[in-house]
């Protein structure tokens, strides 16, 4: 039994790379199993291909049959048209254990770039059911697939990997914005600027259910254009202070070199609503507005970049701090997937070996039963559990030998020695 | 009946209380089921031992479970217990039992030094006036147990409002809800405690009046009666001043609410244990704080 996997990711290779080698859509996959399934008949396949990798994962039972490693990175060149020496150094190429490994860290995210992220798993789920669609996969990929998934849960559930989070947008909205608010699709968020993090920010606040959106912005036709792709309304900088007091949620982002918000504008938005929470969370570097705001009231929950940033970082060390209980948790469950594919390779062999041996002892209670005919039926039942128990005893001390070779490998040694000294043939 | 005691369920809700206070460090699923499990099995024994006291109560013809101070304040635990184990259920990352075990264990040690045998008052308590007495003693735990909840989610929104302007992160210890539901929250626990404990003094009041005690005389000049009283009037304030400004912040809000509600628990208990054991104490003083529990000695009933 062999496995194995080449790949590219992040790590290895430019996102121009994996941009070319990437397969983007459920048509081009299912193109691609078929030209795996032609070119090498004898092994399963699943292909993982996300933003940040593109993985080949291969499984035969006979170790002959593996394809080698120019002959999947043949494959990957002719399918995408990409010549082989333009990413060959990319790509990187393991085997047996190292490759149950590889993927128990990939679908774990300890290979991810954010370290913990969860997408991982449903994409390594998806790639395993676009496999199984198409008819690629077998009970090799199989058993790997569903182990990884359950090693991926066994490390969020036993480590801390997964806790905190560790992008500006996704604590500012995660940490603290739900902190603040119970729910968000009673609340008004005012974007002002139309800077990548506020756009980011958004799609963690829609998913949280937030609809009324305002953008603010010096050029009120951007403003439009992306309140209209957020379902808002746009303005321009005029209406700031007009629109400020009815926001929950103020995300601001612009490049202006100087606070936008000062604190005489803040103090008179919040006149007469100090009761009522506001969020404000300045994405701008230099800032967008005043850090004095936030002495104002109680109420006023100001966040800026130097903030969240602190917080990305303490939770990004402590993810770090998880990896070593993760990695032993990989190695620990590789160690044991990887006895189980042995052991399974021992399967047919011991099956046959208890069928021969059973046969002999069968025949020979049957010529025995013939010749004392003077035996009852309680005798014979006598006779034939002794011959049963010996049968077992004398296949106990092979069968613990393979079980013990199996350990660390395929037996293949001992398994040769076992057909020829009791003449098993396939 | 099974034979509980006071000390399996106290027992259990410490190792609760101790495995949510590791759960803070160590935030683990199993962690969290050992700690429901061990409180679930100290609710268990919570009722068992509560059905049993109902069982006696019954035999006497006293309204169940709330014929002893003693009762009463493990009839205030279990509820809190209850409310405790529903929430923890319905959210698994909410750091509810850190709060709530600490006052369960001062409900349940506290009814260690509380009377418990019937009050003078339920002992007279007449098949006619039974009604007003149940009315009188559930209004009273049901109320109690919102005063509870309305201090802890007190302490809930001032902890989670100091994260929140400290810009602290969430992601590990403390996990707690958001400002916008504590507040709300918060304010429905007082407007339905408030009311309960209201009816509960008003219909101690009557039945005290009405002359049930037997020789003994209602002085509104009792020490026990005017602390009591002043801890309602407080939630009393409070009451109207949340009816009356809805744009008070919640922070104003649940400072008002741990002070209002942190007196009158401390007054009532209080109160409690030194009727249960000070002979000379006004047996006034009762869980209720209604000051007309009738017997000046020993008892430390519910009205």
């Amino acid at each position: 039994m062999n496995l194995q996997v080449i790949y590219c990711n992040h790590q290895t290779a430019s996102l121009d790379i994996r941009e070319r080698l990437a397969f983007t859509d459920e048509e081009q996959l299912a193109d691609a199993y078929t030209q795996l399934r032609d070119r090498f008949p004898n092994s399963e396949a699943v292909v993982l291909s996300t933003c940040n990798r593109v993985e080949l994962y291969t499984a035969q039972e006979n170790a002959a049959a593996a394809p080698t490693h120019d002959e999947l990175a043949g494959f990957l060149s002719n399918f995408h048209g990409v010549p082989v020496e333009e990413f060959l150094g990319d790509l990187l190429q393991h085997s047996g254990a190292e490759a149950v490994g590889h993927l128990f860290r990939v679908c774990s995210s300890i290979d991810s770039m954010v370290l913990g992220e969860p997408q991982i798993v449903s994409q390594v789920k998806e790639a395993y059911r676009q496999a199984e669609a198409n008819e690629a996969c077998g009970p090799l990929t199989n058993a790997l697939f569903q182990c990884a998934i359950r090693v991926s849960k066994r490390v969020r559930s036993e480590t801390r990997l997964a806790e905190g989070r560790v992008s500006i947008a996704s604590v500012a909205v995660g940490e603290f914005a739900r902190g603040i608010f119970d729910r968000f699709d009673d609340k008004t968020v005012l974007v002002i600027g139309a800077g990548e993090m506020a756009e980011e920010t958004l799609q963690y606040l829609q998913d949280d259910g937030v609809r009324d959106v305002l953008v603010v912005n010096r050029n009120p036709e951007r403003a439009r254009e992306l309140a209209a792709k957020w379902g808002g309304n746009g303005f321009g900088m005029e209406r700031l202070e007009e629109l400020l007091p009815g926001a929950d949620v103020v995300v601001a982002a612009t490049g202006a070199d100087q606070p936008i918000v000062d604190v005489e504008m803040f103090a008179r938005v919040r006149d007469g609503q100090r009761d009522r929470p506001v969020f404000v969370l300045d994405l701008g570097a230099p800032r967008d507005v005043a850090p004095e705001v936030s002495g104002l009231d109680d109420n006023v929950f100001l966040y800026d970049v130097d903030d969240l940033q602190e917080t990305c970082e303490r939770n990004r060390k402590s993810r770090s701090q998880e990896i070593v209980r993760a990695l032993s948790i990989i190695e620990n469950e590789s160690d044991r997937f990887m006895q189980d594919v042995y052991h399974r390779a021992t399967g047919p062999i011991v099956k046959r070996l208890r069928e021969q041996w059973s046969d002999v002892s069968q025949k020979e209670m049957d010529r025995l039963r013939s010749k004392l005919s003077h035996l009852d039926d309680a005798d014979i039942d006598q006779v034939e559990q002794t011959v049963n128990r010996i049968v077992n005893k004398l296949l106990h001390p092979p069968l613990e030998a393979l079980r013990d070779e199996a350990r660390d490998g395929t037996p293949h040694g001992l398994l040769d020695a076992l057909s020829r000294l009791f003449h098993i043939r396939d | 009946m099974v034979d509980v005691t006071i000390f399996c369920f106290f027992a259990s809700y410490t190792v609760a209380f101790a495995l949510d206070v590791l759960r803070l460090k160590r935030p683990k699923r199993s962690t969290w089921m050992v700690s429901v499990g061990i409180a679930v099995a100290g609710f268990v024994a919570h009722t068992l031992f509560l059905l049993n006291a109902a069982d006696k109560g019954r035999e006497e013809l006293l309204p169940p479970l709330l014929s002893s101070s003693q009762d009463w304040t493990l009839v205030l635990a279990w509820l809190v217990v209850g409310f405790h184990l529903f929430l923890t259920c319905c959210d698994r990352a909410l750091s509810l039992g850190v709060f709530l075990f600490p006052l369960v264990l001062g409900l349940i040690g506290s009814s260690y030094f509380l009377a418990d045998e019937p009050s003078q008052l339920l002992n007279a308590a007449e098949s006619a006036r039974r009604g007003w007495t149940m009315l009188h003693v559930s209004s009273l735990a049901v109320g109690s147990a919102g005063v509870l909840a309305g201090i802890v989610l007190s302490l809930m929104y001032l902890l989670q409002h100091r994260r929140l302007r400290q810009k602290g992160s969430s992601a590990t210890g403390l996990k707690l809800p958001s400002l916008e539901r504590l507040s709300r929250m918060n304010w429905w626990s007082v407007m339905v405690s408030v009311p309960l404990l209201t009816v509960g003094m008003g219909t101690g009041l009557v039945l005290l009046l009405s002359g049930s005690t037997e020789g003994r005389e209602l002085s509104l000049g009792d020490p026990v009666v005017i602390i009591n009283g002043i801890s309602w009037l407080g939630l009393i304030g409070l009451f109207g001043w949340m009816l009356l400004t809805p744009r008070a912040t919640g922070k104003q809000v649940a400072w008002r609410t741990l002070l209002a509600c942190g007196f009158l628990l401390v007054t009532v208990v209080g109160l409690n244990v030194l009727a249960s054991h000070s002979p000379g104490f006004s047996g006034h003083a009762s869980v209720s704080s209604l000051g007309a529990n009738g017997d000046p000695v020993e008892t430390g009933g519910p009205s």
